[in-house]
C-alpha cells in the first residue's frame, strides 16, 4: 500500500473537506441538478474510500484522483439516466456536454470567482460583454488605462489561479 | 529606459492577448515584442490564457453552489457502516479459522493418545503427492502420513471455484475406495484440509479427489522412496 493512501474513515473525512466543495460545484455545473450531483459526489466518496489503497500520491494529486473518480460516476448516472427515458424530463434538460469540456469550463469559472472581483468585472465587461474600455472605465470612474491594466493582471491572476488549482495545458 | 519602455507595453499585453487593441498601438506593441523576449514570452502567456476564456460561462462566475452539511455526514455514516460490516465479516472468518484450529488440536490430542496406546504406525514415511494432469490454476496436493487409525491426509487445493466441495477417497488394493471425508474449497484463496481414511497407506493404490463435477486420481508409490506419482484424470461419471 503506498504511503498517504486513503484508507482511514478520518483521511476520507480529510479528502472530503478540502475537495468536496469543488466536486459538488462542478456536479452541478455538469450534471445539473443539485440531487443528482449530491448522489455523485457521494457515490465519489465511496469508490475513492473502497479503492483507497489504490491511491498513490506519488502518480497524482488526491484532487486529480477523486475527478477521475467522478468522470466515471458521472459517465455511469448518463447511462443510467439514458436507459430511464422520462426521469429527465422535468425542468431543464441536463447538459449532455462531454465531461472533459464540461470540466474544462468549470474549472475556468472558478477560477474567475477566485481572483479579485476588480479583475472579474473588467474581463467580463470588456470580454464577455465586449464593450469599449472608456465606456468601462466611465462607469467605473476611473481613467482608461486602469481599465486596460486591471485586464491585464486579471489575467495573469487567472493564471496563476489556473496553475494552482492543477490546470495543465 | 529599456524596463521603462517594458512597464508602458506590459500593461497593454492583456488587452492585446484579449484582441481589444486598435491597429495602431497594435503595431506599436508588435514592434516592441519583436525586440524584447521577456515581453513576448509574457504575451504568450497571456494568450494562453485568453484562448480559454471563450469555454467559461460569464453567468457562472457568481459564488458556486455548496454541498449541504448533511451531504459529508451521510458518507461518513455509509463508509462507517462499511467498515463495521467489514470487521464482522472478518471477524466471523477469524472465528471460523480459529474453530478449526481449535479441532484439529482436539483432534491431534486424541491421535496422541492413540499413537501412545496403540504404539505407532506402520513407520513407512509419510508421501508428498501433487496432481498433475489438471487444468490450468488448478493445484492439488496431499501429503500422506501412516497413523494407527489408517491415513491422515493433508489436503492443499488451489484454483477451483469457491465453494465446490471436494470428496477425497483413498483406493485400497480390493479398488475400493474409502472415504477420507470431504471438505469445501472457500474464499478463492488457497484452502487446506486435515482429512483422515481408515486404510493403512502401506495397502493404498490411489488417492482420489472429486472436486465439484470432475475426478482426479494420483497413484500412489508402492515403494515409498519415490515419491513422484503420476496423476490422471478419470471420465467423469
Amino acid at each position: 500500500m503506498p504511503p498517504g493512501a486513503l484508507t482511514d474513515e478520518r483521511d476520507v473525512r480529510e479528502a472530503y473537506a478540502a475537495h468536496a466543495p469543488e466536486l459538488y460545484g462542478f456536479a452541478v455545473r455538469s450534471l445539473g441538478d443539485s440531487g443528482l450531483a449530491e448522489e455523485a459526489v457521494q457515490e465519489t466518496f465511496l469508490r475513492a474510500w473502497r479503492a483507497g489503497e489504490r491511491f498513490d500520491p506519488q502518480i497524482g494529486s488526491l484532487r486529480t484522483w477523486l475527478f477521475a473518480i467522478l468522470r466515471n460516476v458521472v459517465i455511469d448516472l448518463g447511462r443510467a439516466r439514458a436507459a430511464r427515458p422520462g426521469v429527465a424530463e422535468k425542468g431543464i434538460e441536463p447538459t449532455v456536454e462531454p465531461f472533459d469540456e464540461a470540466l474544462l469550463s468549470w474549472q475556468i469559472e472558478e477560477a474567475m470567482r477566485r481572483i479579485g472581483e476588480q479583475h472579474r468585472q473588467v474581463l467580463v465587461e470588456t470580454y464577455y460583454r465586449g464593450r469599449p474600455y472608456a465606456e468601462v472605465a466611465e462607469e467605473l470612474g476611473v481613467p482608461e488605462g486602469t481599465v486596460k491594466s486591471r485586464v491585464y493582471y486579471g489575467l495573469r491572476a487567472l493564471r496563476v489561479v489556473l496553475e494552482e488549482m492543477g490546470y495543465e495545458d | 529606459m529599456k524596463t521603462e519602455d517594458c512597464r508602458h507595453w506590459k500593461e497593454a499585453l492583456g488587452a492585446y492577448a484579449l484582441g481589444h487593441l486598435s491597429r495602431e498601438e497594435r503595431a506599436g506593441i508588435e514592434a516592441h515584442l519583436e525586440g524584447c523576449a521577456a515581453c513576448r514570452a509574457e504575451a504568450d502567456s497571456l494568450m494562453s490564457v485568453a484562448r480559454l476564456l471563450p469555454h467559461a460561462d460569464p453567468a457562472q462566475f457568481g459564488p458556486a453552489p455548496q454541498p449541504p452539511p448533511e451531504l459529508g455526514k451521510r458518507i461518513a455514516a455509509t463508509i462507517g457502516s462499511e467498515r463495521r460490516a467489514q470487521r464482522r465479516q472478518r471477524r466471523w472468518r477469524f472465528g471460523l479459522g480459529f474453530g478449526g484450529a481449535a479441532a484439529a488440536a482436539a483432534a491431534a490430542a486424541v491421535l496422541a493418545i492413540i499413537v501412545l496406546g496403540g504404539g505407532g504406525g506402520s513407520g513407512e514415511p509419510e508421501q508428498h503427492i501433487a496432481f498433475n494432469a489438471l487444468p490450468k490454476g488448478v493445484k492439488i496436493g496431499a501429503t500422506l502420513k501412516p497413523q494407527a487409525f489408517g491415513t491422515e491426509i493433508d489436503m492443499y487445493v488451489k484454483g477451483i471455484r469457491s465453494g465446490t466441495l471436494c470428496r477425497v477417497y483413498m483406493r485400497g488394493p480390493d479398488g475400493r475406495d474409502v472415504s477420507a471425508g470431504t471438505f469445501r474449497y472457500r474464499w478463492g484463496g488457497d484452502s487446506a484440509a486435515t482429512l483422515s481414511a481408515a486404510l493403512d497407506l502401506s495397502r493404498a493404490e490411489a488417492l482420489v479427489v472429486h472436486a465439484g463435477q470432475r475426478t482426479f486420481v494420483a497413484p500412489l508409490d508402492r515403494d515409498a522412496t519415490t515419491n513422484n506419482s503420476s496423476p490422471q484424470e478419470e471420465e467423469t461419471t
